[in-house]
């Protein structure tokens, strides 16, 4: 402003002579000095109303921008909201269309397939710098589930409350988002988490970030599960709640030490006393990295009038989930390991069986950008952009993990009797994962994942054979 | 079991609550805050009178009070509280800007003036002239502000309480003249608004545009206003000039029920407010150059607050009629605007 009206003042200055020689010139003979000063006030007090008015514009303008909405549309946001960004609502999307195919006896042919694995439109904000929520549905595979709907309030970094539907806080490829996973498909220990479930969670950060916590109280779901996928969906169906929590440490989080920076290391765990029954069992399947079922408890078999000899769960459920990562420059490591401990019965000739078992589950998963990029738990950015004809590759990346699933051969044992059918359930899962994940733009990703798993029985005759896997997806995350 | 469960679940339920409602009133507790919205000229006075109210607060209740201070045109200023700044009260520039906020945004009821003394009025001031030291353009009374040449300096009467007083007093005088009438007055009004060269949003702003960029010949000034400027600049720069006729101009006070009501506010808000017709009230409103109501303390200031013949808003048959026939969309302001 200061710089302005000196500006203003040296025009004024370097005007008035010349404005005084023209009047001095045009004059007639005998007007006097002072109606020449009278002249120059009037120039002056013109140009002093210019600049005034230009100052009040200019103000009227900043008062204008200061409560006018804020509007963001970049490359990878879109939201509206206030100027303080204390109120905003964000409109978000992921959309993934992946195609499946097999190799090998494993898988047969008909399980190739164009599939859409997530649709979900999602909206979600924060009201007055403390109120946020979140709402995502889902409309792939031909059904419409709500994936997430909370609403939370964050008092402060270290006091969040969160009530509704989202993960739980235990697995940490879980947690990661389905648009920063570095697999098309999450690893073999993801089997054993709970995936969505109701409930209401206290979690925060302490040491800024250094140290963060979660404890909650959940409906309850079964391993890998979400409870939008329970025989009435995201309803309490079995009179016990899960206990939830998780803390993980980045102790070198603030610190100079870039080397050590990208270091967390922590812990999720859920308990629960479940009651199963035969009809309702609380037990899962576990999936293969090519997503088809290799591990099942044994069903109801019984007709007539015996009994249900479905196996079921009966009692508690620990899970305990030790997980660590390492981001350093281009380079990514994510590792965890998964057990599951659950007491089971199964009723068969009238007699009640009853054992705890204990299933485990682990991956170690490297990542490297090709292209530079930062690796990191959450979100992605490009160095560049690809665009036909412009120069630009987007970001490149390599993949590469080794994960297992181990049931516990317990669960085999005895026959008929058995808790699970050796002939058509896995007891343990090897895999060998490779990728490629290719960025063109900053929601954009391509992927193409190769897998081979190796499994110990789950056939007839020996083992099952080894699945060979190739999955590739385009996928659109904003 | 089932028994139990259901038990753990209240239990829950209940610590939930009691978690988000114990840190909210946490919170809450911390600090006592008020936001005071008002109009231009007032930021010394409630400056002063902040730090006096919460002396007293303090000593009365043992809480800390902090009043936050929001300033601008009144009439700007009560669009803001009607589009949700949540002021807890305001202290306006005239009745009708708090009327707005009561029929346009339903924020406080209709007949607010009556919930304090002096029809919620709690001092007062008059429209004076500001001119260059010396009166170099001899400017006596209202009929000099329409000769040619000279820059008459006022905000506008949209966004300004204080332009639209300065604005009815120059209407008073005109039809107090000989052949007097509305169509005279009119005309004035007209030819006045052709000698203003800026239209400030509020009378702070044109105390700028007069006192510190030199634009203009004289303003039209709250008369705390212009004693502000002569203390501010020194009586060596600019004078007073008290024309032969002005008007009463009542800035008003109110607490707005729904803030307060939302904030759990209301008792020190009406206390805040109240404490402006104490005698400690009415003194800060003196030595800030506004005309207390209390006698006892106005006549301690006589020599800053001389009589005048004051014409009042009854005479416009009160805001309503005023503030429609003048101001509103298409009122005379309108059209002389754009003649």
């Amino acid at each position: 402003m200061k710089i302005r009206r000196a500006a203003a003042g040296a025009t004024i200055a370097a005007l008035l002579p010349f404005t005084g020689v023209a009047l001095a010139q045009n004059a007639p003979a005998g007007d006097s000095n002072a109606e020449i000063r009278r002249e120059i006030e009037e120039q002056k007090q013109r140009l002093l109303i210019l600049e005034r008015k230009l100052e009040n514009q200019q103000e009227a303008a900043t008062a204008a921008a200061a409560t006018a909405p804020r509007i963001t549309a970049s490359a990878s946001r879109f939201q509206i909201g206030s100027t303080d960004n204390s109120n905003f609502i964000r409109l978000r999307g992921t959309l993934h269309a992946d195609v499946r195919t097999y190799g090998g006896d494993s898988v047969p042919e008909i399980a190739d397939t164009f599939i859409l694995r997530r649709v979900r439109p999602t909206i979600e904000g924060t009201f007055g710098g403390i109120y946020d929520f979140k709402f995502m549905p889902d409309f792939a595979s031909g059904r419409t589930a709500v994936i997430d709907a909370y609403p939370a309030a964050r008092f402060n970094p270290g006091a969040i409350v969160t009530v509704g539907k989202f993960k739980p806080p235990v697995g940490l490829e879980r947690l990661q988002s389905s648009a920063d996973i570095r697999f098309i498909e999450r690893g073999l220990p993801t089997n054993l988490v709970p995936n969505r479930d109701l409930g209401v969670q206290l979690s925060g950060d302490f040491s800024g970030g250094a140290v963060s916590y979660a404890v909650g109280y959940f409906n309850g779901v079964t391993d890998g599960q979400s409870s939008d996928n329970l025989a009435t969906p995201d309803v309490e169906v079995d009179t016990a709640g899960d206990y939830a929590a998780r803390l993980f440490f980045q102790p070198f989080a603030n610190s100079s030490n870039f080397n050590l920076r990208g270091l967390g290391v922590g812990v999720g765990t859920t308990w629960v006393d479940v009651d199963g029954t035969a009809a309702n069992t609380a037990l899962s399947a576990y999936r293969s990295p090519g997503q088809q079922s290799v591990f099942a408890y044994r069903a109801n078999t019984a007709t007539g009038v015996t009994p249900n000899n479905a196996t079921f769960a009966d009692g508690t459920r620990l899970r305990l989930a030790p997980q660590f990562y390492y981001y350093r420059g281009s380079f990514g490591l994510l590792g965890e390991y998964t057990q599951v401990e659950q007491d089971v019965s199964r009723l068969v000739g009238g007699v009640t069986r009853s054992d705890t078992l204990t299933n485990s589950a682990w991956q170690a998963q490297f990542s490297w950008f090709l292209t530079g990029e930062e690796e990191a738990f959450r979100g992605y950015t490009p160095g560049s952009t690809f665009q036909p004809g412009k120069s630009g590759s987007g970001g490149w990346e390599l993949v590469a993990r080794y994960h297992e699933l181990d049931i516990d051969d317990d669960a085999f044992l005895g026959g008929a009797t058995s808790f699970a059918n050796p002939l058509t359930a896995v007891s343990k899962a090897t895999a060998y994962g490779v990728g490629v994940n290719w960025y063109p733009w900053n929601t954009v990703k391509l992927s193409l994942n190769y897998e081979l798993t190796e499994f110990e029985g789950g056939a007839t005759t020996g083992d099952r054979a080894d699945e060979q896997a190739l999955l590739s997806r385009f996928a659109i995350n904003f | 079991m089932e028994q139990t469960n259901w038990k753990r679940r209240l239990l829950i339920a209940m610590s939930t609550a009691v978690f988000i409602g114990g840190t909210a009133t946490v919170a809450q507790a911390a600090e006592v805050k008020l936001l005071n919205v008002s109009y231009d000229p007032t930021r010394e006075l409630y400056a002063d009178f902040n730090k006096s109210f919460a002396e007293y607060w303090k000593k009365k209740t043992g809480d800390t009070v902090t009043i936050n201070q929001s300033h601008g045109g009144s009439g700007r200023q009560a669009r803001s509280v009607i589009d949700g700044l949540a002021a807890d009260v305001v202290t306006l520039a005239l009745a009708a800007d708090v009327d707005a906020i009561a029929n346009n945004g339903k924020l406080l009821p209709v007949n607010w003036e009556e919930r304090l003394p002096d029809h919620s009025a709690p001092y007062t001031s008059t429209i004076v002239f500001l001119v260059r030291k010396g009166n170099p353009k001899n400017i006596k009374d209202w009929g000099d502000l329409v000769r040619p040449g000279i820059g008459v300096i006022t905000p506008n009467p949209k966004t300004s309480g204080g332009a639209r007083w300065n604005y009815l007093a120059g209407w008073a005088w005109a039809k107090k003249q000989p052949g007097g009438s509305d169509a005279t007055a009119k005309e004035y009004i007209r030819k006045l608004y052709k000698n203003v060269p800026v239209l400030d949003t509020g009378a702070r702003g044109s105390t700028t545009t007069f006192v510190h960029r030199g634009i203009g010949d004289v303003a039209l000034s709250w008369e705390n206003e212009a004693w502000l400027a002569i203390k501010e600049l020194g009586p060596d720069k600019v004078e007073i000039v008290i024309p032969s006729i002005s008007i009463l101009a009542e800035p008003s006070v109110a607490v707005v029920d729904k803030v307060v009501l939302r904030r759990g506010t209301r008792a020190i808000a009406e206390e805040y407010l109240k404490y402006l017709y104490t005698p400690e009230g009415q003194e800060i409103a003196a030595r800030n150059y506004y005309r207390p109501r209390n006698a006892a303390v106005a006549a301690k200031h006589t020599e800053l607050f001389p009589k005048l013949d004051l014409v009042t808003i009854k005479d416009f048959g009160g805001w309503t009629k005023a503030q429609k026939e003048h101001f509103g969309d298409g009122g005379i302001f309108d059209q002389i605007q754009t003649q």
